[in-house]
């Protein structure tokens, strides 16, 4: 504090007074008001009719008079509150009573004539122009040298110890430290043999390789990978109103495990996840697909509403909101319907950033009124799959030759049939309308037909009609014969062969587009709608001829009813069934045609034709078999990422207060004003190369992430709100820390394995967690880091411990979730999905679901897989304690560690072995007392006695937390 | 804050039972009694805004969009008009095929005046029709969004699109909860409602806050049901507690440590405590059969309504019972007959738990609410339709019990019940008339999550005075 005066002091002497006095108001005098006074009195808030924003607004006052009478501290409000005088400003629960110094600064203010530079009007969103060139987070880092010792970290930290009147503990063990530092890089427990491998190794750098040991293994991904998940709410469901699964989205999570096994510079890595499809980190295919795999942090956004592409502008906000979170820590979701209330973000800077998402294309989950997912991206294929789909091609294109339909025979039969033809009847099916064919044949429903000529059953759609489903039956009958008898019925269970033309008891039936001469409708259809009952044959997309092959109706596009053959006439396209005449016999004809799709446009109108040509059905049966086999080869499984590409490029129109039906004026993509609001160098593409670029060359970028790194090795950030640096956000309770961490960060080329060693190298991390009493009553929160704080394990820890002990954990790495296969999907609001998958393999691999969330991990403080989780809880609650009183699984992993000790005896043995591999020390004589006579006096056999003490000591506190 | 607690069960004051489930270790009174955990935990009970008679609420969800017109808000004009074609800019029928034309369809139940206020009330509710004049019914009641995801969101946390925290964790984390052997936030529900465990979530509250899920049947809450014979577990807590005391001996701050090591007192108790809320192997027949409970079944929504009561008796702060799941509920789009099994389930239960509670005292400090996430249209596609679709632009709730005017009903729709249009209250207006009922100025109850103050009215709401008392 002393220094602090003189140095102001000198700077007074240096300068003419009214430059002091401006360079005072900038340095000491704006920042403090800023981050102090303006959350209430400035803006739009101006609690008690005051506003500290400009000369006006104290010269003004508020209810209680003027704030300020310059020159007079005696005189003025504002230092009356600020020394909690009648008022008490800043009030306790908001950022409390300004520190002395602080205190000092406004006096001296007031007392040299309260000079105030500031011009009111100048704002971008809750902040003037001139108060955000100040902010501390905006500010340019200092450029600094590698450095390999932490003795700056414990001379900052050491330096507001001092000042605080604290005193550092002195180290932890050597066992508490290595199971500090695996549980920390790792998320898991050490081994027994590392922690005497450690207490054994005297060598000075002891610790530092036990550091490198733990960041060359692939459990560091798997746990430093689970807290970057938790920044950017990773989950596998899309969060819609069906929840629908992201069958594909592992290999993102994937990806972030392993680039942070790699250490990837940080720059990079954050670039990939917004712009990897356009700039991969190399020319190779591996790289190529890791680029448009790394986006995936894009597409799993959350999914809104019951039609998502309706809300998607809420998607779009999921999108900013945690692009602004997780990199800059700067609240940009909320200038969706407004601008910023404190901080200098406004709603043009939204629909800047929104013009850049929705010029990209973003992989669709599906919803329930669009079922199949959309958009994946399709990965380059390497190796053997890059071989099976050669091969695959070249089957695809001799299919592809021998495709039926050649128009030479078409136009021959077309000729044949405008000759031959009769129609024995016709009728409009209307609205519901069901018509039975023999009602409109009259006398034509007995005649005579010869081998080969041909019945047809075409429906054709009615004017101004697109599409519609319509139930038919087609029932013929030699009339001398009764076995002679030929049903389309007959059709349902045979919808599925390799040809729309099919062969029943010597008759052919064919299924064509009749619109303009027989054409047949060669490619099948499977699982339409997503419905795997609904099958059929169609000439391009539409399904023409189709049949619900299941018992039950099926609710797609209208409730189809069960074993029931349709014809759905496409815009344009007439749909016909033909049945080729298998010997010369007098035949009757029955059936119907029905309106399948009730109160949906107005009919359809049938024909019964009668082709009196044998050369006419030859013709058409060959044209039928030449088609030969008709089924295409087997698809291979491409390989698809849930990722973006880039859409159809274009400026967003600001939506008024939010409501996208409101559209405003567009706003060219660029980026925040208060950043200079560069404009993206490419109106062709989506922007979102320089959007990378800006973000990651901001000093916030290497701000927030040393902070979160900082925060995940100590439990709590330099900034106590790491997803908010802005004015509402904690300040730094070291800054120079901060800088110092930032400025490493940077000069590591924003690799954060180098940042590990640094701090753990410290004292401060190395620091026992055994707070004094006087030590935590000082300093309840230890802010100030006299002691390491101890923690309790996150879900994850628990689990994949609880899997260590009792040898379950299966340490490869997840992959896909047994999702059930995407055509099987009919997720709806009413019944979403909803599935827990039992695994043995780590926590980051299980299934994280959006709408219910897991629950053992929703029981311990898990994720949010909604929003950013920047910051884990730990809450200590009963319901944990009765997860280890009477969990199933939790038992059962008690069991079978207790199995796994139970070979060894007698019972000395046992106990020593149980606390090496929980606690990775032996018993005390009392522990052993303890365990000793509880084993003697629980009643049971051996092994229930042991599976009681594997559950007491897996309960037990030492085992849940880490010192 | 124990000045609030009224005597209740049967002539025992409510205050001296809890206390007595609290005093003390039910378990090791050596070791625990020397945890000394200072503070209660984030749930100790707590001051509200200002004095209210409120204490509890039970919240009655009946999922998928009750029928305002075929219920509690009578429309003898729809008879008139039956079969007339309206116009109306209905986001239902927005760009729907089929839905070009609609006409407006007649209510299929009969409306009569009930107790002596007079309220009337379909012959879908003969039961809690006999509770009218303690009920305050609002018939102006609108919504945000014509989904059901999105309106049963809305409904339980004021966000219509984005996860934010329940009405219940709201009420406990302002209120804290008088008996720390149960939640204070207790849910029941059978099935799943929309939008799933959002509907419960604590969200960015502390977690504490979060509903715990009561399925009806034999094991109602996870994990309590104990897996080995008392004895037995009292020695394995015992050996389990002795040695978190040589662990803790070894610190001078003992900070969560002890409070982990108290939470398992507390879980002990739990599963004497919870199961005990559940028996209702003490109440008469008498009380049984009024709430329409079958013996030994937990099937029904009269299970649902007693237990909520005895909660409520045990010191819970807030109980949501929940009809039915996101299938086969209220959302009576093929035919409005369906409200009759749904009515039935629910109608004599809640009247008995009316009752119930005003003839022990309770009503006095409980809140019961009953309220859908949106009510349904006067209109079809065709006037003999025989289903009616989702409509935000009007329903009925009703409140009843402490601090609300009873034997009224409040606002109007318009003659058909297509809108609110006499003193509408929106769900925002709705929550924040709760939570002045429990003592809180919603403005106020604010947390701060990422650099913003949020609340369960978001920046709207204001309080319906003319429901108060």
């Amino acid at each position: 504090m002393k220094r602090f005066s003189i140095l102001i002091v000198a700077l007074l002497l240096l300068f003419p007074f009214h430059l002091q006095a401006d360079d005072f108001f900038e340095k000491q005098v704006r920042p403090l008001l800023v981050a102090k006074c303006y959350p209430c009195h400035a803006g739009t808030k101006q609690s008690g009719g005051l506003s500290l924003e400009t000369k006006a607004g104290w010269t003004k006052g508020g209810e209680s008079g003027p704030a300020i009478i310059p020159g007079d501290v005696d005189g003025s409000l504002l230092i009356d509150a600020i020394n909690y005088r009648g008022i008490e400003m800043p009030p306790a629960d908001k950022s409390g009573k300004l520190k002395p110094e602080e205190i000092e600064i406004l006096t001296k203010w007031v007392q040299n004539g309260t000079v105030d530079p500031r011009v009111a009007g100048q704002q971008i969103g809750g902040m003037s122009k001139a108060d955000s060139k100040t902010w501390w987070s905006y500010q340019p880092l200092a450029e600094v040298k590698v450095v390999q010792s932490p003795k700056t970290i414990d001379r900052l930290i050491n330096h507001r110890l001092q000042a605080q009147g604290l005193t550092a503990k002195t180290a932890a063990s050597r066992r508490e430290l290595i199971r500090r530092a695996t549980y920390d890089l790792t998320g898991l427990p050490p081994t027994y043999p590392d922690v005497i491998a450690f207490e054994q190794d005297k060598s000075p750098n002891a610790f530092l390789k036990v550091v490198n040991r733990l960041l060359e293994s692939n459990e560091y991904g798997e746990h430093w990978g689970r807290h970057w998940l938790d920044v950017i709410r990773y989950g596998d469901t899309a969060g819609e109103n069906s929840d629908r699964p992201l069958p594909h989205a592992w290999r993102f999570r994937n990806w972030v495990i392993h680039s942070i096994n790699r250490d990837m510079p940080f720059t990079s890595f954050v670039q990939q996840q917004l712009a990897g499809d356009l700039q991969p980190l190399g020319d190779t295919v591996d790289l190529r697909n890791d680029g448009i795999i790394a986006t995936g942090y894009l597409a799993v956004s959350r999914r809104y509403g019951h039609d998502i592409n309706k809300d998607i502008h809420l998607m779009h906000e999921d999108v900013i909101d945690n692009v602004g979170k997780a990199f800059l820590a700067t609240t940009i979701g909320c200038a969706r319907c407004h601008d910023h209330k404190y901080d200098p973000i406004t709603a043009e800077d939204y629909y800047a950033l929104y013009g850049i998402f929705s010029s990209t294309k973003f992989s669709f989950p599906g919803c329930e009124p669009i079922p199949q997912p959309a958009d994946l991206v399709t990965l380059e294929l390497t190796g053997e799959l890059a071989r099976l789909y050669q091969e695959y091609l070249a089957a695809m294109a001799e299919y592809e030759a021998n495709k039926p339909n050649n128009p030479e025979a078409i136009a021959m039969l077309k000729g044949l049939a405008a000759k031959s033809v009769t129609v024995l009847g016709t009728a409009n099916v209307g609205q519901s309308g069901n018509e039975k064919l023999e009602e409109h044949l009259g006398d034509n429903s007995v005649r005579q037909i010869k081998k080969g000529e041909v019945l047809q059953l075409k429906i054709n759609r009615n004017a101004n009609y697109g599409a519609d489903s319509t139930g038919i039956l087609l029932n013929i009958q030699n009339t001398k014969a009764s076995e002679k008898k030929w049903s389309s019925q007959e059709l349902v269970e045979l919808i599925d062969s390799d040809s729309p033309l099919i062969e029943v008891r010597g008759a052919k039936w064919a299924f064509l587009d009749a619109t303009d001469g027989p054409k047949y409708l060669i490619t099948k259809k499977l699982n339409i709608g997503g419905h795997a009952a609904l099958k059929g044959w169609a000439f391009g997309d539409n399904p023409s001829v189709s049949a619900n092959t299941g018992g039950t109706t099926v609710k797609a596009w209208t409730s189809l009813p069960p074993k029931t053959l349709f014809t759905h006439p496409g815009p344009g396209e007439d749909a016909a069934i033909s049945w080729i005449c298998p010997e010369d016999g007098e035949y009757a004809i029955s059936g119907h045609v029905l309106d399948a799709h009730a109160g949906a446009g107005d009919g359809v109108t049938f024909f019964l034709e009668y082709f009196q040509s044998a050369e006419f059905g030859e013709g058409l049966a060959a044209l039928g078999e030449k088609n030969g086999n008709l089924t295409p080869p087997t698809p291979l499984t491409i390989p698809v990422a849930y990722a973006v590409t880039e859409g159809a490029v274009s400026d967003a129109a600001l939506q008024l207060r939010g409501d996208p039906e409101q559209a405003g004026e567009n706003i060219p993509r660029r980026w925040l004003e208060i950043f200079g609001g560069t404009p993206t160098q490419n109106p062709q593409q989506s922007g979102r190369v320089d959007l990378a670029s800006w973000i990651t060359s901001h000093p916030l970028f290497a701000r927030v992430l040393a902070n979160r790194v900082w925060q995940w090795h100590v439990g709590q950030g330099v900034v106590a709100t790491p997803n908010d640096f802005g004015s509402r956000g904690s300040v730094p309770s070291h800054p120079k820390l901060l800088e110092f961490l930032a400025s490493q960060l940077v000069a590591n080329n924003y690799r954060i394995k180098p940042l590990h060693r640094l701090i753990m190298l410290s004292d401060a991390y190395q620091r026992s967690s055994h707070a004094s009493k006087a030590a935590h009553q000082q300093d309840p929160n230890n802010k100030w880091l006299s002691y390491f704080s101890p923690r309790r394990l996150t879900a994850e820890e628990i689990r994949d411990s609880l899997l260590v002990v009792s040898k379950e954990l299966d340490s490869v790495p997840g992959e896909a979730h047994p999702f059930p296969p995407e055509s099987t999907w009919n997720f709806s609001q009413h019944a979403p999905f909803n599935a827990v998958y039992q695994t043995n393999k780590r926590s980051v691999y299980m299934m994280v679901q959006r709408q219910r969330r897991h629950p053992f991990l929703s029981l311990f403080d898990g994720p949010d897989p909604n929003t950013s989780s920047p910051v884990r809880q730990q809450t200590t609650v009963p319901t944990q304690a009765l997860y280890f009183l009477n969990d199933e699984l939790f038992h059962s992993y008690a069991n079978l560690t207790a199995s796994r000790i139970l070979a060894s005896y007698p019972a000395n043995p046992i106990i020593d072995e149980l606390y090496q591999l929980l606690f990775q020390r032996l018993p005390t004589e009392a522990e052993t007392d303890i365990t000793l006579q509880f084993i003697n006096t629980y009643d049971g056999t051996d092994e229930q006695k042991w599976q009681a003490l594997s559950r007491i000591l897996l309960s037990s506190n030492e085992f849940l937390y880490v010192d | 804050m124990s000045h609030r607690i009224q005597p209740h069960i049967n002539g025992i004051n409510r205050r001296s039972m809890l206390r007595s489930s609290l005093a003390g270790s039910l378990l090791l009174p050596g070791i625990t009694e020397c945890l000394a955990v200072d503070d209660a935990g984030p749930l100790a009970a707590k001051e509200t805004h200002f004095p209210a008679k409120a204490k509890n609420v039970i919240f009655l969800f009946m999922t998928g969009g009750v029928s305002h017109i075929d219920t509690f808000d009578p429309k003898p004009a729809l008879h008139r008009d039956h079969g007339k074609e309206i116009k109306a800019d209905h986001p239902e029928i927005k760009d729907r095929p089929g839905y070009e034309r609609i006409y407006l369809k007649r209510p299929q139940w009969e409306f009569s005046p009930h107790g002596e206020c007079g309220t009337e009330v379909s012959t879908l509710f003969p039961h809690v029709a006999s509770c009218v004049d303690d009920l305050a019914v609002i018939r102006s009641m609108h919504t945000s969004h014509s989904n059901h995801y999105n309106a049963t969101l809305g409904m339980h946390t004021g966000s219509f699109a984005f996860s934010r925290p329940s009405i219940g964790s709201w009420v406990t984390y302002g209120m804290g909860t008088v008996n720390q052997n149960l939640p204070g936030f207790v849910v029941i529900a059978p099935q799943q409602t929309y939008a799933g465990t959002q509907v419960y979530s604590n969200d960015f509250l502390p977690a504490v806050n979060q509903g715990t899920l009561v399925v009806p049947g034999a094991d109602p809450v996870a994990n309590v049901k104990p897996r080995i014979p008392p004895k037995k577990q009292r020695q394995e807590l015992l050996a389990l507690q002795e040695l978190n005391k040589l662990h803790l001996d070894t610190r001078e701050h003992k900070g969560t440590l002890s409070a982990r090591m108290k939470s398992f007192e507390i879980a002990y108790g739990m599963q004497q405590a919870v199961p005990d809320a559940f028996d209702f192997s003490k109440e008469t027949k008498a009380t049984l059969a009024s709430y329409a409970i079958q013996s030994d079944s937990t099937m029904g929504f009269g299970w649902q309504c007693l237990a909520a009561r005895r909660l409520i008796e045990r010191g819970v702060r807030f109980v949501e019972l929940i009809d039915t799941g996101s299938s086969g509920n209220w959302d009576a789009h093929g035919d409005m007959m369906t409200h009759v099994a749904l009515s039935k389930n629910v109608d004599q239960p809640i009247a008995a738990l009316i009752k119930d509670l005003k003839q022990r005292g309770m009503l006095e400090d409980t809140l019961v609410v009953w309220t859908t996430e949106f009510g349904r249209t006067p209109f079809n596609n065709t006037a003999d339709a025989k289903g009616r679709e989702h409509h935000p632009w009007a329903f009925t709730s009703w409140l009843a019990g402490a601090g609300v005017k009873s034997g009224i009903t409040y606002g109007e729709t318009d003659e058909h019940g297509l809108r609110a249009e006499v003193d509408k209250v929106h769900v925002h207006d709705f929550h924040a008339t709760v939570l002045h009922l429990l003592g809180f100025d919603h403005e106020k109850l604010t947390y701060r999550h990422a650099g913003r103050d949020y609340r369960l009215t978001d920046v709207e709401g204001s309080v319906v005075k003319g429901i108060l008392s």
